[in-house]
């Protein structure tokens, strides 16, 4: 009776011919390695999100006086199993930017972001960016302390703009400041606006990025790990169901790990300042961004003058941006390139160092060392020209695309 | 394969530092004996001792609202059980400030700042800081306004933790329910992952795709 049931929707819907044509005559390179998965995962991630922030919405209250109790009196106590869903949707945020962050180390290894798939890279790179945006608003809706003071913070830095010559009399930071809070204070119209930003226009505009770079790795091809586009029809092994089994297996070891962490290890994901309500009259000792800004913090705070801080920052963002454009050697992979390889070590070591460094105290030695580490971030930009001359020189050398 | 070795470890050594131990971050500690620390993790035999103690030392100007517990001076006012038969145990917290304006202004014209509620404080503070605080408040934060109120007594101190242990977090047979339902969780995501991986080599043996 089933099978009848589902050979009556194939012949109209022809699903089959869909999944034939789309999952197994597909072809993709055999040789890709693990973290290639990291794709997969964070598509799981991302889903993960959306059915718990789903259940979220449903006991909520973006209201400043009672969102504190509703996260933790309401779901936590109140309602059954919902504290497994925050618990969840806490550790899910952090796992989805930890999967996104080695997603794009791996692209950056791999030179993924290379012809034909700029547009990828780019897109990918606005999910990055989106993604960033959607952390931050989610993280003032518990109305802890660490909300509170953590977005207070974050409003300030654009104020350094103000400090610059000549466009700092124009007072633009100090606009785009008002306009993040919503107001000169954090406030009922802050944590509305980023309710609606977070458990709506985001996670569309989001949903319509993924699909899109989704769709952009099928219309590219995905990139190999020997850096060489593959002859489909002769080296290609069906995606379904070489791949999805492969990655299968992967994706439960990640999800394994991830439910270790949502049954026993909710300390850093819910810490424990922001079980405190949120209190403008005091402020906590310690004030930091989330781990996956800490990086940008140290750069910000690192460097003595303001505004220089602000643009060395951003120019970071940039520069990952238009990394398709800095990096023009025809060779790809890392595999391929030594030269390339020391720099992704340098820019490895540095952005973690960043990260480690933004968790610790501002002391002068801790601010010489952030510089010496924008620094190096820095240097794995500015090599990459000079990496891609001296490329192009062997690749002539070696007699170009006859190889 | 060095290579492999080497992100691996030192994508782990990251997230270690990052999420579980940060050796490099400032850490506060607070000493706490450890006959009295038994007493605050023993939820199960002390929390109903520990209410009554902060029933009779506490109460007179915190509240522990997520337990019903408010400050004395609304515990006997009418209006408690008038409102609570309305909203439910846990007063929402606006009604509650409004409604008791004045109970609570009286408090702060004494104290300089409204007491704390303490629902959330013990996973705010942690059991150690707690304890030291509330046997010495001006020992631990000099210049608080918190009266040592249980200074000498730190058998009933940390009996009063066990207490906002009890209200903070879950109780100890939710507890293992929830370790149970971990366990059961990460068992079953192995065990697939690995018949996964096993079934995908036959599969592709078959297939010759091996």
């Amino acid at each position: 009776m089933l099978s009848r049931i589902g050979r009556w929707i194939d012949e109209r819907a022809h699903l089959s011919e869909l999944w034939q044509s789309q999952m197994v005559d597909y072809k993709v390179p055999k040789n890709l390695t693990f973290p290639y998965a990291f794709g997969v995962m964070a598509i799981v991630a991302f889903a993960i999100q959306i059915i718990s922030g789903i259940f979220l919405t449903m006991y909520y209250q973006p209201n400043i006086h009672t969102a504190f109790d509703s996260a933790n009196y309401t779901i936590m106590k109140e309602v059954p199993f919902m504290w497994l869903v925050r618990h969840v949707h806490a550790a899910g945020a952090n796992f989805f930017l930890a999967i996104v962050y080695l997603h794009i180390f791996t692209g950056i290894y791999y030179n993924a972001y290379k012809k034909p798939r700029e547009l990828t890279w780019i897109v990918g790179w606005v999910i990055y960016f989106v993604l960033l945006v959607t952390a931050l608003t989610g993280y003032l809706l518990p109305w802890g302390q660490l909300s509170y003071w953590g977005m207070v913070v974050t409003a300030e830095i654009p104020t350094s703009i103000d400090s610059a010559p000549i466009i700092g009399s124009l007072k633009i930071g100090e606009t785009i400041s008002i306009l993040m809070k919503g107001g000169y204070e954090i406030g009922q119209v802050t944590i509305g606006r980023f309710f609606g930003l977070h458990i709506w226009l985001l996670p569309l505009i989001l949903l319509a990025l993924v699909s899109f770079h989704l769709y952009l790795v099928r219309a590219a091809g995905i990139s190999n790990p020997e850096g060489r586009e593959i002859d489909k029809k002769k080296e290609g092994v069906p995606f379904h169901p070489y791949i999805t089994l492969k990655e299968g297996a992967y994706l439960m070891g990640y999800l394994a790990v991830f439910f270790f962490f949502v049954f026993f290890y909710m300390h850093h994901f819910l810490p424990a300042d922001n079980y405190d309500p949120a209190d403008p009259f005091k402020t906590p000792a310690h004030i930091a961004p989330e781990w996956y800004l800490l990086a940008y913090y140290t750069i910000f705070r690192s460097i003595p003058d303001k505004f220089l801080g602000f643009v060395a920052f951003n120019l970071t963002l940039v520069f990952l941006l238009i990394l398709p454009l800095l990096d023009f050697s025809p060779i790809k992979s890392a595999r391929n390139r030594p030269l390339f390889f020391i720099m992704f070590i340098v820019l490895v070591i540095s952005s973690m160092a960043l990260t480690i460094l933004g968790t610790m105290p501002p002391t002068p030695t801790n601010a010489m060392l952030g510089l010496i580490f924008t620094a190096g971030l820095f240097s794995f930009f500015i090599a990459l020209p000079i990496i891609s001359i001296i490329e192009w020189g062997w690749y002539k050398a070696k007699g170009g695309e006859k190889q | 394969m060095i290579k492999s070795i080497f992100f691996t470890l030192i994508t782990l050594v990251f997230f270690y530092i990052i999420w579980i131990n940060n050796i490099f971050a400032p850490h506060e500690r607070y000493e706490m004996p450890a006959q009295y620390a038994k007493i605050a993790e023993d939820v199960k035999s002390y929390a109903k001792e520990g209410k009554q103690l902060f029933e009779q030392n506490c109460q007179a100007c915190h509240s522990v609202r997520y337990d019903g517990v408010y400050i004395s001076s609304v515990q006997a006012n009418p209006k408690l059980q008038t409102l609570q038969e309305k909203y439910g145990k846990v007063l929402p917290r606006d009604v509650y400030e409004s409604v008791f304006y004045e109970d609570l202004m009286g408090l702060k014209e004494s104290f300089g700042k409204v007491p704390p509620d303490l629902s959330t404080i013990y996973l705010v503070k942690g059991k150690e800081y707690l304890y030291a605080f509330t046997l010495e408040p001006q020992k631990v934060l000099p210049g608080t306004s918190m009266p040592p109120v249980m200074t000498g007594r730190p058998e009933e101190t940390a009996k009063i933790v066990a207490y906002l242990k009890s209200v903070a977090e879950p109780s100890p047979e939710e507890k293992s329910k929830r370790v149970l339902m971990g366990v059961g969780t990460i068992a079953y995501l192995i065990v697939m992952g690995v018949l996964l991986w096993i079934y995908k080599g036959r599969l592709l043996k078959r297939m010759g795709l091996h």
